[in-house]
């Protein structure tokens, strides 16, 4: 039963990748065309948007109240060093240069092939994977005795496999109920396990132990409970393949888009970064702050 | 400077923080500093078309020096970007600024106005981009303005002789931004002797281009000095700084979240002090001459921060030859890779005439008489001293547009920018002006 779809599924790739024209030494293949004109109205309303909410958080920042329950601000003191604990960085820079060339030759030109799906279509995979996760998120929002983003997620899920068709469309979010995914390595950071060495993780790059963890247990998990029934046999085997290439269609970045050769420490570097400074938002709770969920706005 | 869409939107953030009184760095003004580093406002871009086709092309260049680094195992192919009209049409080639890609969002927004306007638009990388200097240079020595220029219109040459029949061009023109600028006037005025390409380079337009590469690079690096200071200790207290600001920001406000754009984007946000941007405008130009310092050593062999012997594997850590690179100048490069690879490979060049040879002066007869060369810059410009400016609009006359404000290239794709350089492109200036 595995083997079928698998070989369906490269004699798919083959035929998406046969699309392009080449040459020796030179080809020229079509990408996603650009839309200028509607993503500068869409930074337009983003700034109006992001002028009118930053307003009010910086407004309500500045009660004694919050600035109690926030704790003592964040100083130099804090800071993480700009050396990236990264014990295995010999096997994580193959990695990620066999993640580069995975992606460059097979990820990369089907996801693009993906992106020219009609818009509805692509949304509607889209839509239905994300719904998916909605299961993992409210299980972890408990295991954080989070009941709030739980019961959030939850509506959600619920709203959406239904109005939704299924999944099929985030009927959830026009109802003020915007998507607020959360897994175990936000969990585990909610609980004050530390991020832990840098990680390269096959095809998906870059994590962290922590992160990586997480992201394999929150797969297990799904594959366990099963629920929706789409995670074993042949719709599984169908499905997987698909969610992977809608993840990559959603993910902007570039292997060596850079062409830097220290493209590597750039991306680990700010990985890291961008992950410790999260961190300390999931931990404020620990410290009496309030719940920093707010998904208003996303 | 990458300045992406979400800096963009982030920049409006900027007005609800608290003005914090410093001391300007003096190089720059308060409004240049913060324009180059924020853009055009989304409000103030010219009329962009609802959709741009866009293809990539990759191709392999026979004359991109050998044996390349095993570090650049990913660059064994120009990338280059060209989005064609259905019918004939004029082609612009756009050239990329220093250091950067065949695609950055400048020349995104470059392509949008272009492609609306009726043009092909092929986009190019710098020359002293990585990716150009491993897959398409001859030297591997990125800086000399003019063997570069001459690499890069080689390249163009091979990828217009590779383009589909469908693609019906009736003139070439090329334009280019900051040190881009600078090489589309170069290679139009050697399109002028060689004429390799089907049809003749029409027209050439500079927007924010360096009239010294040499002296533009040695002000960006009194820029460095100024805002981060020498040594590792004044680039780890700008990173604290930044983190600080970025976590506390984050903390309070529920408004943004990181992941909804980069972190670079992100630390554009809690940029306040004349300081801090001059500090983001140094770091951006030291990351891309960090690039083509490591590049240069590896390919000329000169051995500065690696060992030509033992050259480093794509499996090794680069942390410590980073850490060197950031504390070095553009200074330290001419003098210690470019100028001794230079030197040798060019009989009876001095250091002298290698500074004088990234002047734009090299081609200055052109821009004097040729009326088909065209200019735009700001009164205000990072990258130029009152005489280099001075030297411009003399060279240039009636053929530059010179705005009052902008920084570098901080008034990129906005409404009166992309009028003039239409203008321009199209013969019509400076008659459109008036």
């Amino acid at each position: 039963m595995g083997v079928r779809p698998a070989l369906s599924g490269l004699l798919l790739c083959g035929t998406l990748l046969a699309a392009g024209c080449a040459s020796p030494g030179f080809s020229m293949r079509s990408v996603a065309a650009e839309t200028p004109a509607a993503d500068n109205a869409a930074a337009i309303k983003r700034e109006q948007q992001l002028q009118a909410e930053q307003a009010a958080a910086a407004q309500a920042s500045q009660t004694t109240a919050q600035k109690r329950e926030l704790g003592p601000p964040i100083t130099a003191a804090d800071v993480p060093s700009m050396t990236t604990y990264d014990p295995w960085e010999r096997m994580n820079r193959f990695t990620y240069r066999f993640n580069a060339r995975f992606d460059e030759a097979i990820f990369l030109p089907v996801a693009n092939q993906y992106r020219r799906l009609p818009s509805p279509v692509q949304s509607g995979f889209h839509n239905f994977f994300f719904n998916l996760t909605e299961v993992v998120s409210v299980i972890n929002y408990i295991v954080q005795l989070r009941p709030g983003p739980g019961a959030h997620s939850l509506g959600r899920f619920v709203i959406n496999s239904t109005l939704g068709i299924g999944g099929l469309f985030d009927v959830a979010a026009r109802m003020h109920l915007p998507p607020a995914r959360t897994g175990l390595g936000a969990t585990l950071a909610r609980w004050g396990v530390h991020p832990g060495p840098y990680l390269v993780i096959p095809i998906f790059s870059p994590s962290t132990l922590r992160e990586g963890f997480g992201f394999v247990s929150d797969y297990a998990t799904a594959y366990l409970i099963n629920f929706p029934p789409v995670y074993r046999g042949t719709v599984g085997w169908v499905l997987t393949p698909i969610a992977l290439i809608d993840a990559r269609a959603n993910v902007s970045f570039r292997y060596y888009s850079t062409d830097s050769p220290f493209e590597y420490s750039t991306v680990r570097f700010l990985y890291v970064r961008k992950t410790l400074i999260e961190d300390d938002r999931l931990r404020l709770w620990h410290r009496g702050a309030p719940d920093a969920f707010t998904p208003a706005g996303r | 400077m990458k300045v992406s869409g979400a800096l963009c939107a982030l920049s409006a953030l900027l007005a609800a923080l608290p003005a914090v009184a410093e001391p300007i760095v003096g190089l720059a003004d308060s409004a240049a500093l913060r324009a180059t580093v924020l853009g055009t406002p989304p409000q103030e871009i010219a009329p962009l078309p609802a959709r741009v086709p866009l293809n990539e092309i990759d191709i392999t260049l026979p004359w991109a020096r050998q044996p390349r680094p095993a570090v650049f195992w990913f660059a064994k192919q120009l990338r280059a970007w060209v989005s064609p009209q259905r019918g004939p049409a004029p082609l612009a080639i756009v050239i990329s600024g220093t250091g950067a890609d065949g695609n950055t969002e400048k020349l995104s927004l470059l392509r949008a106005v272009l492609y609306g306007a009726g043009y092909h638009v092929l986009t190019m990388p710098s020359p002293t981009f990585p990716g150009f200097i491993a897959a398409a240079s001859s030297t591997g020595v990125a800086g000399d303005l003019l063997q570069d220029s001459h690499d890069l219109y080689a390249a163009v040459g091979e990828i217009l002789g590779h383009l589909p029949a469908r693609i019906r061009i009736t003139e070439i023109d090329i334009l280019g931004y900051s040190l881009g600028g600078a090489n589309a006037a170069v290679i139009k005025s050697i399109d002028s002797t060689e004429r390799r390409l089907k049809l003749p380079i029409h027209r050439a337009v500079m927007i924010n281009p360096p009239v010294s590469l040499f002296s533009s690079m040695s002000r960006l690096d009194q820029l460095f000095t100024a805002s981060i200071g020498p040594g590792d200790q004044g680039f780890e207290e700008l990173y604290r700084r930044i983190y600080v600001r970025l976590a506390n920001f984050y903390r309070v406000s529920d408004a943004v979240r990181i992941e909804d754009t980069d972190l670079f984007a992100a630390a554009a946000a809690v940029l306040r002090t004349d300081n801090d941007f001059a500090a983001a405008i140094a770091l951006t130009f030291r990351l891309a001459l960090m690039n083509v310092f490591f590049a240069g050593d590896l390919y000329a062999g000169t051995g500065v921060v690696t060992d030509p012997r033992h050259p480093p594997s794509p499996g090794d850590s680069t942390d410590s030859i980073e850490r060197r690179l950031r504390d070095m100048p553009f200074s330290e490069y001419f003098d210690r890779v470019f100028a001794p690879y230079y030197l040798s490979h060019r009989p009876g060049a001095t250091r002298a005439s290698l500074i004088a040879e990234s002047r734009l002066e090299i081609i200055g007869d052109a821009l004097r008489s040729d009326r088909d060369y065209y200019a735009q810059t700001n009164a205000d410009d990072v990258i130029l001293n009152q005489p280099e400016l001075d030297w411009l609009r003399n060279t240039m006359n009636d053929r530059i547009a010179v705005y009052e404000h902008g920084g570098h290239l901080g008034n990129l794709g906005e409404r009166q920018q992309v009028t003039d350089m239409l203008a321009m492109l199209g013969g019509r200036w400076p008659e459109a002006r008036r």
